[in-house]
């Protein structure tokens, strides 16, 4: 509920931000720059900050045509039904498809000169070498939140993801329902790569989430899981670092760890498809997103990692808003964090057994 | 007569649209393999092969057609002596009834459900009972309605009939009575049915996701797994089956009629 009024006020306030700006417009002429005024953005929901847009339109005088996907798999079938968006930001795993498809084009580096303001480190990763294609939006890991009024912090630090086996927290976890999320948590657990395609180990990641599903019964959520963990209602549950990070921040009972098995290490960034209506708004726009006021209202309001990386360290120093929280300090360079990376044939197999499993 | 014919025109572009051409698609998809493009057509029995050759998708389906089953069941046994006691209250009062029947529908079934699951969450009933619950409340208006209806426009002339032939009540509500009400019991069953069959979001906010039921596997397919191929072959099993399952109904009804 809160998440609904929190984007039905944002729509209010974009809508009346708008409204206002009208009366006094620059004299920027977006069509003789760029050739266009209006920008298609395909995003998640709840993924950017709240006046970003509407600044982005004030400056360039240009009108931005905002969509939402509920997944990178959904967002994948649009585009191949040959939708016309600018700007796409699709995970890791995906971008690496829609690169080998030949669905995006090279970014201009002459126009996004913001990007030497990036975090090195999650630079030229093996989903798009060199970025050619791919400018990281926000980056992270997925962790165990959990209360720390009726989980031990030393079961989860001792156990890591085979928390989830322990039968004394019945009915008090949820788990992500997705099967490359639950799969992750599964391969990890067991000390396998979560990019295995043994089938032996595939069996037994598919026994473990059937042990979880016993022994602790945990409810199989997607969203949902923020809000119910900061209201209480359940203790334990497997969640996205800037997620953690927002969730840490509201219930200060509510603790995150990363389990030192490893866990996944992904990536969202910006991309131009190949049939944008208009890719130098398109640049544009991923360079303005990198600017350091942006791009801190930004990771703020939404409580993802920041690829820029002074605004991440603003961010976590005594001023920012994520001071001394972990969840935001996104792990890096970790030797068993691994990118899941995309796999067809793996892809079905894995989604048939994660029916299986929650239709016990 | 025949100029009016054509006031039906904007309804059967809309149809075509809206209705026939998307099931068409799901046809198509169901029997194509994933990532085809119109160069590269290729027909296929293989998912229809996937969901068979697995235990799992007929017992979900099973699961789906009792859970359907039992709502409907339910709703009857409680839609009709309500129906009917609506039905004898003066005309009055019954629009009141009726009103209020209807009003809780003036309120988005998501938000109603919800609101279930504040109410269901902390107890310890299992998840099977929390959807049914759900899905009783949903759809028992739509029960109540059809079969207040056709009691309501039922000719009470022959009720009096009934009693001056020497009828006493319960001989007159089943020949009379009972009887009247058949069509509004099969469209009440159908409305009821239909959606229970197909319900997607009760099962995952009163069951906790841990309740997967037919509606479910088609989202599961179509949004998390991208696998449109898979997702429509299991829409078209289920069609076929609801289509078959009305036609049963029909076929009641008419029977109904002869006899």
């Amino acid at each position: 509920m809160y998440k609904f009024i929190k984007v039905s006020l944002c729509v209010l306030l974009l809508a009346s931000t708008t409204a206002c700006s009208k009366g006094e417009k620059n004299d920027f002429d977006p069509m003789e720059t760029f050739g266009c005024d209006v920008l298609n953005v395909y995003n998640t929901g709840e993924y950017i900050g709240e006046n970003t847009l509407s600044l982005f339109e004030e400056t360039y005088n240009v009108k931005v045509n905002y969509s939402l996907f509920a997944s990178n798999e959904m967002m994948y079938t649009k585009l191949m039904d040959n939708s016309q968006y600018d700007v796409l930001v699709p995970s890791d795993y995906m971008i690496e498809r829609l690169i080998s498809e030949e669905f995006l084009q090279p970014i201009d580096k002459d126009v996004i000169t913001n990007m030497g303001a990036i975090t090195p480190s999650i630079m030229n990763k093996d989903y798009d070498p060199g970025n050619v294609y791919s400018v990281p939006y926000f980056y992270g890991n997925v962790g165990i939140i959990y209360n720390t009024n009726n989980i031990d912090a030393a079961d989860v630090e001792e156990l890591g993801f085979n928390v989830f086996l322990e039968e004394k927290y019945k009915g008090q976890a949820y788990m992500y329902d997705s099967e490359r999320d639950s799969f992750m948590v599964a391969f990890k657990a067991l000390g396998y790569s979560m990019n295995t395609e043994d089938e032996a180990e595939i069996q037994a990641a598919y026994e473990w989430l059937l042990q979880v599903d016993e022994n602790i019964e945990p409810a199989y959520v997607t969203d949902e899981v923020i809000d119910s963990i900061i209201n209480e209602e359940r203790d334990l549950a497997v969640v996205y670092s800037g997620d953690a990070a927002y969730m840490t921040s509201e219930n200060e009972n509510l603790a995150y760890y990363l389990p030192e098995g490893g866990t996944n290490l992904w990536f969202d960034a910006m991309v131009i498809p190949a049939n944008a209506g208009c890719p130098s708004l398109a640049n544009e726009f991923i360079n303005f997103m990198l600017s350091y006021d942006v791009a801190l209202d930004n990771s703020a309001y939404v409580g993802y990692t920041s690829s820029v990386e002074e605004v991440a360290q603003f961010l976590m120093s005594s001023e920012g808003d994520y001071f001394e929280n972990n969840a935001y300090d996104a792990r890096v360079d970790y030797e068993f964090d691994e990118v899941f990376v995309h796999n067809e044939v793996l892809k079905q197999k894995l989604a048939d057994l994660w029916i299986k499993v929650k239709s016990k | 007569m025949k100029s009016f014919a054509r006031l039906a025109y904007p309804y059967m572009f809309w149809i075509s649209i809206f209705i026939v051409l998307p099931m068409l698609m799901i046809v198509f998809y169901a029997f194509s393999t994933q990532g085809n493009d119109v160069l590269t057509l290729q027909f296929t029995l293989d998912n229809f092969k996937r969901f068979f050759s697995d235990p799992i998708f007929p017992m979900v389906l099973y699961r789906s057609l009792k859970i359907a089953f039992m709502t409907t069941i339910i709703c009857l046994a409680i839609g009709y002596p309500c129906a009917y006691l609506i039905a004898q209250m003066k005309e009055k009062d019954q629009t009141m009834m009726i009103l209020l029947i209807t009003l809780p529908m003036w309120i988005n079934m998501l938000v109603r459900t919800y609101a279930w699951r504040g109410i269901l969450m902390s107890t310890d009933l299992s998840s099977e009972i929390k959807v049914l619950i759900g899905m009783v409340y949903n759809f028992l208006p739509f029960m109540i309605i059809q079969i207040y209806t056709s009691l309501a426009k039922m000719d009470k002339s022959l009720l009096f009939a009934a009693h001056d032939l020497g009828a006493n009540k319960i001989k007159t509500f089943l020949r009379i009575t009972l009887p009247l009400s058949i069509p509004g019991v099969i469209a009440g069953i159908t409305l009821v049915f239909l959606p229970a069959v197909s319900s997607f979001f009760i099962p995952i906010l009163l069951g906790g996701g841990e309740y997967v039921l037919i509606g479910n596997l088609i989202e599961n397919y179509f949004v998390a797994s991208g696998d449109w191929n898979f997702g429509s072959a299991i829409s078209l099993i289920m069609a076929v089956l609801i289509m078959a399952s009305m036609f049963l109904t029909k076929k009641l009804d008419y029977g109904n009629k002869e006899g």
